[in-house]
């Protein structure tokens, strides 16, 4: 690594090793932005492509807000790197249908990745310092290599998770019959536990329970950690119908239940502030090293506030691959009480229903 | 005013006593008379019926006001004395068989026209609606129509103006509004339907088709697409400028949701000119027409549709020269997407082109033989012996329609709507002898 890469990374390093408590000043996440975008626009040919064509370069941008957004389609056409792939320590990679391709997002190095995900993750999960038993529905991260939430979950284990922790999907399978033995046990001992997995699985978790006709009672600061994403295989279930089965079938209230929202291409995750502010909310914190906008798709400018639109993602710690990520996710952004700007997602932007006659890219089968 | 089981009831009961009077007070080319005199009224640049759509119909279609003027332009410009007769004549033989026995053949018999025609209508796309209960009109039949939250106004708009020049056909006709989930409203619509026009898309159609009465003739028109071939003959300067326009005009209309919009040109190497010097041109004429005729507003999920791929192709474009993209410059109105890739690609629409280079019609059979059954429409350019040929294979496949480019959203009265006849399939025969 040169000398400019490297304090580069030292700086980025040193302001996601702050912590979640102290904001950046806009200014402060400005000029780090601006000379992480140089860097991308200097390192990454493809990106440079495009800055070119827009007529958005290092030299013209004047503010953070006006670097431009990576698709997340890209991720799928290029590799985005802002050094040589073939020196990559992980690649993590989104899990398409089969009709499509997956996106890959390399890592230079783990450390800005690790450093990103600790302080935040314990800040909106466990903000009491609790060491729990972390009962993980997502394979391990050695069964799993390319998937970022495994890694992460690895991490989060490694660092909070009591000695008992353990995952729960192997090979494919939600492994419901120990999932629900454990959850005996640790409900006897008086336990709180920590659930994290993906909605899917929690979803297969609880049909399994209604079916045994089983309900638990978990100990007072127990707590769930659900990320999104059913991706058609299980029924679907609303958020507020998710939460409610938490309380009445684990005992867990909603105000102790977090979504996580995370991306395969980003480093950083984004949580309900929830269990940090003490109330439930929809709202998600951003934590100092990134910034989100949200964007008219329409114009392709910032939406007005409080109205929806396609979620941006501007994410320090992806100084090797792309800083700033367009995901194809709507959201809105709220100023909470704390004057701090939250945003909700609202899921992804599809099946709306055809105001016309033909058929389009959603729904022309092209097998 | 929201829709009940007794609305719906009182409505045919209306439609049916009206029939009644129609049947016996009315012939075939009086009904005609009425009709193209109604739709040349429309025509009218000053026409009050023009007036109160171009009013109310943008915010329910979401088009804009010159999209709503074009939609009546080319919806009334297809209905007239000669295309409504030849309709007739092409698909029963003889207009006056279903005024009285004619000789057809060796034996003289009578079209026996259904007693209660019940349509769905459904999207913003308004000629289809129109030209059904034109259909059912012309059959003197009781007629429902349930509106589509879409487009309430055309049809209502449209009995207003029959009734404007005979109130008793007019009362033929009732349009409701309702919507699907209303389950008991819609089997009171066909409890007593003997002939159902339903549009929609597959699923929609095939719930209607499982509360129809298994006697119901029952007419269902999915959603489908479309797509264009430009032939390396057509592929000159002079020729291009005309061409690109026409192809725009085709694009571009009904902002591209229609089911006979074209997704892709496919255009043919080894002409004068090169598929690239096409898609510049047609992205010069997509923003004329878009000058002309703005695009609608989009609904929040369909902007991001439109932003997702617009943002994947010019990410693509920047650093792969295989492809390139014209964008309209401000918002997403339009843009053209070049892609040598010869596979078929569906468009997300609302005026998004993709245009592919192809070593032939041949290699264009090959890239949408697996879709060629939701095939609506396929627009060619020249329509000439190669075009011609090319026609025959796409009949074989299963494709309905093959058009001149610039005739994709202009199909005659009398086209077999998704290959089969309009009226023919909904009335039944009486012979004497």
């Amino acid at each position: 690594m040169d000398k400019a890469a490297s304090d580069l990374q030292r700086r980025v390093f040193a302001l996601i090793s702050r912590g979640v408590a102290q904001a950046t000043t806009d200014e402060e996440f400005e000029g780090l932005a601006r000379e992480v975008f140089a860097f991308q626009y200097e390192r990454c040919a493809v990106y440079r492509a495009y800055c070119d064509r827009r007529k958005q370069t290092p030299q013209s941008v004047m503010h953070w807000k006006e670097i431009p957004a990576t698709p997340t389609s890209a991720f799928k056409d290029f590799a985005l790197t802002c050094f040589p792939v073939e020196q990559a320590v992980a690649e993590f990679h989104t899990s398409g249908t089969t009709r499509e391709l997956s996106g890959k997002h390399f890592l230079a190095t783990l450390e800005l990745y690790h450093a990103a995900i600790g302080p935040n993750f314990a800040a909106h999960l466990l903000p009491d310092g609790a060491r729990l038993p972390m009962m993980i529905l997502t394979p391990s991260p050695e069964e799993a290599q390319h998937s970022s939430l495994s890694h992460m979950m690895g991490v989060v284990m490694k660092e909070f998770g009591a000695d008992d922790s353990a995952y729960y999907v192997e090979g494919g399978q939600v492994l419901v019959e120990k999932l629900v033995r454990d959850l005996c046990e640790i409900q006897w001992a008086h336990q709180p536990v920590f659930l994290l997995g993906t909605a899917f699985a929690l979803v297969h978790l609880f049909d399994h329970l209604e079916q045994q006709n089983l309900k638990f009672e978990m100990s007072e600061g127990s707590r769930v950690m659900e990320t999104g994403g059913f991706k058609g295989r299980s029924r679907e279930l609303s958020k507020a119908d998710l939460y409610a089965l938490f309380e009445s079938v684990l005992g867990i209230p909603t105000t102790h239940v977090v979504n996580e929202y995370g991306m395969t291409e980003l480093s950083t995750q984004f949580y309900d502030a929830t269990l940090r502010v003490g109330r439930r909310t929809d709202g998600k914190a951003v934590p100092p090293w990134a910034r989100v906008l949200i964007i008219d798709p329409n114009t392709g400018k910032e939406a007005a506030d409080n109205e929806r639109g396609l979620v941006r993602i501007f994410d320090l710690a992806n100084l090797w691959s792309m800083m700033c990520v367009q995901t194809e996710d709507l959201g809105i952004a709220r100023v909470s009480d704390s004057s701090l700007v939250e945003f909700e997602v609202l899921g992804r932007s599809a099946g709306a229903e055809v105001r016309g006659c033909s058929l389009n890219a959603e729904n022309i089968v092209m097998e | 005013m929201s829709a009940t089981i007794e609305t719906i009831r009182e409505a045919i009961g209306r439609t049916r006593e009206a029939r009644e009077r129609v049947q016996q007070h009315r012939s075939t080319d009086a009904v005609i008379a009425v009709l193209a005199q109604t739709a040349k009224n429309w025509l009218d640049p000053n026409s009050p019926w023009r007036k109160r759509a171009v009013e109310s119909a943008p915010k329910h279609m979401g088009f804009s006001e010159a999209m709503v003027q074009e939609a009546i332009d080319l919806t009334f410009g297809a209905i007239n004395y000669e295309s409504l007769g030849e309709l007739l004549d092409r698909e029963l033989g003889n207009r006056r068989v279903l005024d009285e026995f004619c000789l057809r053949g060796r034996v003289q018999s009578r079209a026996v026209a259904p007693r209660l025609l019940v349509h769905f209508l459904a999207g913003n796309v308004p000629m289809p609606g129109i030209v059904s209960i034109c259909c059912g009109l012309l059959l003197r039949t009781a007629n429902l129509v349930k509106v589509s939250s879409r487009d309430p106004v055309f049809p209502s708009l449209f009995i207003g103006s029959v009734r404007e020049v005979d109130t008793e056909l007019a009362d033929c006709v009732a349009s409701i509004e309702w919507s699907r989930d209303e389950l008991a409203l819609t089997q009171t619509a066909l409890e007593d339907a003997d002939a159902v026009i339903a549009y929609g898309d597959d699923q929609t159609i095939s719930a209607l088709r499982q509360l129809a009465s298994p006697q119901a003739r029952f007419l269902g028109y999915g959603h489908k697409f479309s797509f264009a071939v430009v032939a390396k003959e057509a592929m000159t300067e002079e020729n291009l400028p005309h061409l690109a326009q026409a192809a725009a005009f085709d694009a571009s209309v009904y902002d591209q949701l229609g089911c006979l919009s074209p997704h892709v040109y496919y255009v043919e190497e080894r002409g004068q000119l090169g598929p690239r010097k096409f898609a510049a041109a047609l992205a010069d004429a997509m923003a004329a027409y878009q000058a002309r005729v703005p695009r609608g507003q989009l609904p929040l999920e369909e902007a991001a549709q439109n932003a997702k791929f617009r943002a994947c192709y010019e990410f693509r474009a920047a650093s792969d020269k295989r492809m390139e993209v014209w964008a309209s410059p401000t918002g997403n109105d339009w843009t053209v997407i070049y892609d040598d890739s010869p596979s078929f690609i569906p468009s997300c629409l609302n005026r998004t082109v993709f245009v592919k280079p192809t070593d032939g019609y041949k290699r264009v059979l090959d890239a949408i033989q697996k879709i060629a059954s939701s095939v609506s429409s396929v627009g060619v350019a020249p329509m000439n012996e190669r075009a011609l040929g090319f026609a025959s294979d796409l009949a074989r496949m299963g494709v309905h329609r093959v058009c001149p480019i610039g005739q994709m959203q202009r199909p005659p009265l009398s086209w077999h709507h998704d290959g089969r006849p309009n009226l023919a399939d909904l009335v039944s025969w009486t012979d004497l002898g």
